[in-house]
């Protein structure tokens, strides 16, 4: 892949027929709820841009996030636009290595000062950086001074967007979100645990086509996909409304495919685009297969009364406290009666 | 009838005159708070307590009140009755009292003094409202509590006040003292009538009232020729005579107490293993309910009303008595506290049906009747007439839809009321005692 | 901390050992109050039958009192038996309860709750207009009648707004639902809405005075 070479040219290298590259960007186009007339502005600059160039950094990760993007069943055209862009920096897919894999980071933030995308996944420790260094630099450092000249900021996966499972209580690194740290340029958050690959690219296409971040949710996630929630878009919606719920695993209810809220389905607080896109090129999403729907686009999602507490349940239930709380309200009411009682004899044996 | 209209007017003109006669009870309007405090801290146990607890402001009390039925007037309200009460209970006595104290207001005199017309103008405590309200609140009990710290903070009405301190210092109510019962003893006498007096030992001890000796001397008759059918062994006392109690009408707790003390004394003087209460309903409940708790424990006798003693005597068929059917149809006024809080339900209603009268009831009767609106005293507070006199229109009404020939009723205070609200109201409805309907219809 | 977190969490935690306390408190210390004996003699050898008895008859009074106060004994029904089928019988609210007692139940089909909540909502509304207006009432009423008015239709209203995602975002709205219902818990040891746990207790009382007497309370 040529650097200079527009992504035009590139796909069609590729064997991208134009009839082809038209139908991605009219998905693309309604994906990003862009109106049907900007399809043309879409395939015109999508055709004629640039391959800008990319550092991704990984921190507290699991690696996921990639996995998620990069594993595919057969080549999309998705997958393409991602290998169009000039991924100048990755642990995972890089071929360098070493002193070498971090000189070619430091020539790309030169080479393209102002004008790179940094893609972050992973939550960066800042309760002892050392927890988690690349080459001997913190997560910390290697983020301030990558971000420093970057164009914009992607945080993939919820533990870069949030701080994800590092981040849950009780977080004994300190991991924080890269939007915790980086304050003076804009972020765009793509949380998920991981994310829908299609969602990622969408924001690269989105990027490519208007040199600019989509328009973003009050938690910085690109609006299109994470502007309504699981459970408006879920095809099990009649079962919760009729009160058809599963209440284990492998019960009649289970088995028939009804709601899943009694088993901890967050869908109703959860906002991502699952139940559209659904996964691995829309086969199923974690509800269709059975279980439900744990919130991990959402912050502190691991904290939030645990996968399998209901939404309606409490966070809190501890039967010692309250039978302490009895036990208070007895002794006190005792103490109250027993106050009541001595004044009233005191005034027992008086004349009136 | 036997009663004679110079009789009832010359009392009504005494009760006119009752006011002037009440000895004031002046303090300081701090002393008053304070006795009225010390009476709610004395008296409230834990089934007031539960009453005081319980309302949840429904108002579902005034809906079934005589006398908020009569006028639509929401200060007639049973609840508000006794707010003073509830907010004392509030700020001094419930569990959460801390908490209460920061916004539940302090009473004060003016509170008291507003409270004095509610309970005794405008409340008979006849208990109507006890049986409607869903959180089985005792009202009635919680008025009478008002009264007794209203008592204690001198704020009696006055003409009750009157005769509750006549009762106190000469013993006597309405200037009817021993002579004045021995005067009446003597002309029964005189008509044929017996009644042994001051017998050292006796099974029965009757009682009778100021209102028998100046109005129904009839009943005294009445009671006397039944005793004496029945062969029993009975006395009546010349110092004890009269069962009425003024300080359970005033709510002068300790006059009250005096005044039960000396009747159940007399009855053990002379051995007595029951005593027969006249047509009083309020003397009823003060020997038969409040005597055992004034005195601190069962007395030696029973205490039966007069009508419970001839229902009992009649179903025993001890007491036989003649049918004087003959289409006559009566209907019975159930007296508040000789039924509600007397429970004497069946009795009288065993003596009408033996007369073979024909008993049409009225639609409100037994636990759920309307008081007449004489009882507890109100007939002595003369600035509670016309109050009195619309509530009282409620009960001619229902005696009216029953289209009964006549009305029998086995209270004095309550047939006095009939008599003399339905004269003001040109009613002139027959009323009739049952002691006198079935002693002038003894089988032979 | 979102505020759903904080309704799920500490919110409920202290407002239920707030409940909690104030309940016992206020219950266990009426219960122990001076207790008068009573030392007349029973007209009835059943006193305790009489007390169980009026818990029973109270909820039906005799005809000729019923005929006086058919409004409020109607609505009062509507209101209680709708909001407890509606706080009682929708799944999410048991799923609720047996997150704190350990045990749920069956419930309604969901979308038919929707029937006695919104009518409960209705009786309500019109029940504090009825205080507002009529005589009797505003001559009773007190600050804690027309709180706990204002409590009890604020979680019908946010609970009803939540189910239908009415409102605010969804996870605003339940929050808000939870911190009502939290509202609710607070206020019941301080106000009148402890009725619920002393109307056995003193219809109890009622019947046994009364039975004493002969009398069926």
């Amino acid at each position: 892949m040529r650097k200079n070479q527009s992504l035009g040219e590139y796909l069609q290298g590729q064997g991208v027929s134009r009839r082809g590259f038209l139908k991605f960007c009219s998905a693309t186009a309604s994906m990003m709820a862009l109106p049907p007339s900007a399809l043309a502005q879409v395939a015109e600059a999508l055709a004629n841009a640039r391959r800008p160039s990319v550092i991704w950094l990984s921190f507290q990760e699991c690696t996921g996030c990639t996995e998620s993007l990069t594993r595919s069943h057969a080549p999309t055209v998705e997958s393409l636009i991602f290998d169009a862009i000039s991924l100048d920096y990755h642990h995972t897919l890089q071929a360098a290595a070493g002193h070498g894999a971090e000189a070619a980071r430091m020539a790309a933030m030169e080479e393209n000062a102002g004008e790179y995308l940094l893609v972050v996944d992973g939550s960066i420790p800042v309760g002892n950086p050392a927890y988690s260094t690349i080459a001997g630099i913190s997560n910390l450092d290697m983020l301030k001074e990558t971000a420093a000249n970057a164009f914009a900021i992607i945080a993939v996966g919820t533990c870069a967007a949030f701080g994800g499972l590092p981040h849950a209580d009780p977080n004994p690194t300190g991991a924080v979100a890269v939007s915790d740290i980086i304050t003076d340029k804009p972020i765009i958050n793509v949380s998920g645990c991981p994310p829908i690959p299609v969602v990622i690219t969408g924001v690269l296409a989105h990027f490519l086509t208007f040199g600019a971040i989509p328009e973003l949710d009050a938690l910085g996630r690109p609006a299109a996909f994470f502007g309504q929630n699981i459970h408006d878009r879920c095809y099990r919606r009649p079962f919760y409304e009729r009160g058809q719920f599963a209440e284990t695993f492998d019960d009649e209810g289970a088995r028939k495919g009804w709601c899943l809220y009694k088993l901890g389905c967050k869908g109703p607080t959860t906002y991502n685009a699952c139940a559209t896109l659904k996964w691995n090129e829309g086969t199923s999403f974690p509800i269709q297969s059975g279980h439900g729907c744990i919130g991990c686009s959402e912050p502190d999602f691991w904290d939030k009364g645990g996968f399998y507490n209901p939404i309606s349940a409490g966070m809190w239930g501890s039967r010692d406290a309250l039978l302490g709380a009895a036990a208070a309200g007895a002794a006190l009411g005792v103490g109250s009666a027993l106050a009541a009682r001595r004044r009233q004899k005191k005034a027992q044996g008086t004349e009136i | 009838m036997n009663v004679t209209s110079t009789a009832i007017d010359q009392l009504q003109e005494e009760l006119g005159a009752l006011a002037a006669r009440a000895k004031p009870t002046d303090m300081p309007d701090e002393e008053r708070v304070a006795r009225a405090k010390h009476v709610f801290v004395k008296r409230i146990s834990m089934g007031l307590a539960m009453n005081l607890e319980s309302c949840i402001d429904c108002g579902m009390c005034a809906e079934v009140c005589h006398f908020y039925m009569a006028t639509r007037d929401p200060r007639f309200a049973p609840v508000r009755k006794f707010e003073p009460v509830r907010r004392f209970y509030r700020r001094e006595l419930t569990p959460l009292r801390w908490f209460n104290r920061l916004f539940v207001k302090d009473i004060n005199v003016d509170d008291l003094k507003e409270s004095q017309e509610l309970v005794y103008d405008a409340c008979t405590a006849c208990g109507r409202c006890d049986m409607v309200c869903p959180m089985g609140i005792g009202i009635s009990e919680t008025v009478h509590l008002m009264r007794e710290s209203l008592a204690a903070a001198g704020l009696i009405p006055e003409e009750l006040r009157a005769v509750d301190q006549e009762q106190r210092e000469k013993g006597t109510v309405l200037g009817v003292g021993p002579d004045q019962f021995r005067k009446v003893v003597q002309e029964l006498a005189a008509e044929g009538i017996a009644i042994p007096v001051d017998k050292e030992q006796a099974d029965i001890l009757v009682l009778s009232s100021a209102l028998n000796i100046r109005l129904f001397r009839q009943s005294v008759a009445g009671t006397a020729k039944i005793m004496n059918k029945l062969g029993a062994d009975w006395t009546m006392s010349s110092r004890c005579f009269d069962a009425s109690n003024f300080g359970y009408l005033s709510g002068d707790y300790p006059a009250e107490k005096t005044v039960t003390l000396r009747i159940i004394d007399a009855a053990k003087a002379c051995g007595a293993s029951r005593v027969i209460v006249p047509e009083c309903g309020h003397a009823y409940v003060a020997l038969r309910w409040h005597g055992a708790n004034m005195l601190g424990e069962r007395p030696p006798f029973r205490t039966m009303a007069i009508s419970e003693f001839i229902g009992r005597e009649i179903e025993a068929g001890r007491l036989r008595v003649k049918e004087i059917g003959n289409g006559k149809s009566v209907t019975f006024h159930d007296s508040c506290r000789l039924v509600r809080h007397g429970g004497l339900l069946t009795e009288p209603r065993i003596a009408l049906r033996a007369l073979g009268l024909d008993l049409k009831e009225m639609e409100s009767r037994g636990r759920t009747a309307i008081c007449c609106g004489g009882g507890e005293g109100s007939n002595y507070i003369s600035k509670a007439e016309p109050l009195r006199q619309r509530a009282f229109e409620i009960k001619m009404r229902e005696v009216d839809d029953t289209s009964a020939d006549s009305l029998v009723t086995s209270c004095d205070s309550c047939r006095y009321n009939f008599m003399t609200k339905g004269a003001k109201a040109n009613w002139n409805h027959p009323v009739e005692s049952l002691v006198e309907l079935v002693a002038n219809n003894l089988a032979d | 901390m979102t505020l759903l977190d904080f309704a799920r969490g500490p919110g409920l935690q202290w407002s239920l050992i707030i409940m909690i306390v104030g309940l016992c408190w206020r219950v266990i210390g009426v219960f122990l109050g001076r207790w008068r004996k009573d030392l007349s003699r029973p007209r009835s050898d059943d006193l305790v039958q009489g007390g169980l008895r009026a818990i029973i008859t109270r909820s039906a009074p005799a005809p000729e009192l019923e005929k006086n106060i058919r409004f409020q004994h109607y609505t009062g029904y509507i209101w209680h038996i709708g909001f407890f089928m509606t706080v009682l019988l929708y799944e999410p609210h048991i799923a609720f309860f047996k997150s704190i007692l350990g045990f749920g139940w069956p419930g309604l089909p969901s979308h038919l709750v929707v029937i006695p909540a919104a009518i409960t909502l209705a009786v309500l509304v019109m029940l504090m207009i009825r205080r507002m207006t009529h005589s009797v009432m505003r001559m009773i009423t007190r600050t804690d009648d027309y709180l706990s008015l204002i409590i009890i239709i604020s979680t019908l209203v946010t609970g009803l707004m939540a189910y239908a995602h009415m409102g605010p975002r969804y996870e605003t709205m339940l929050a808000l639902h939870f911190i009502s219902v939290e509202l609710l818990f607070i206020w019941i040891p301080f106000s009148k809405l402890a009725h619920m746990f002393f109307w056995l207790l003193s219809r109890y009382r009622i019947g046994t005075f009364f039975e004493r007497k002969g009398v069926k309370a």
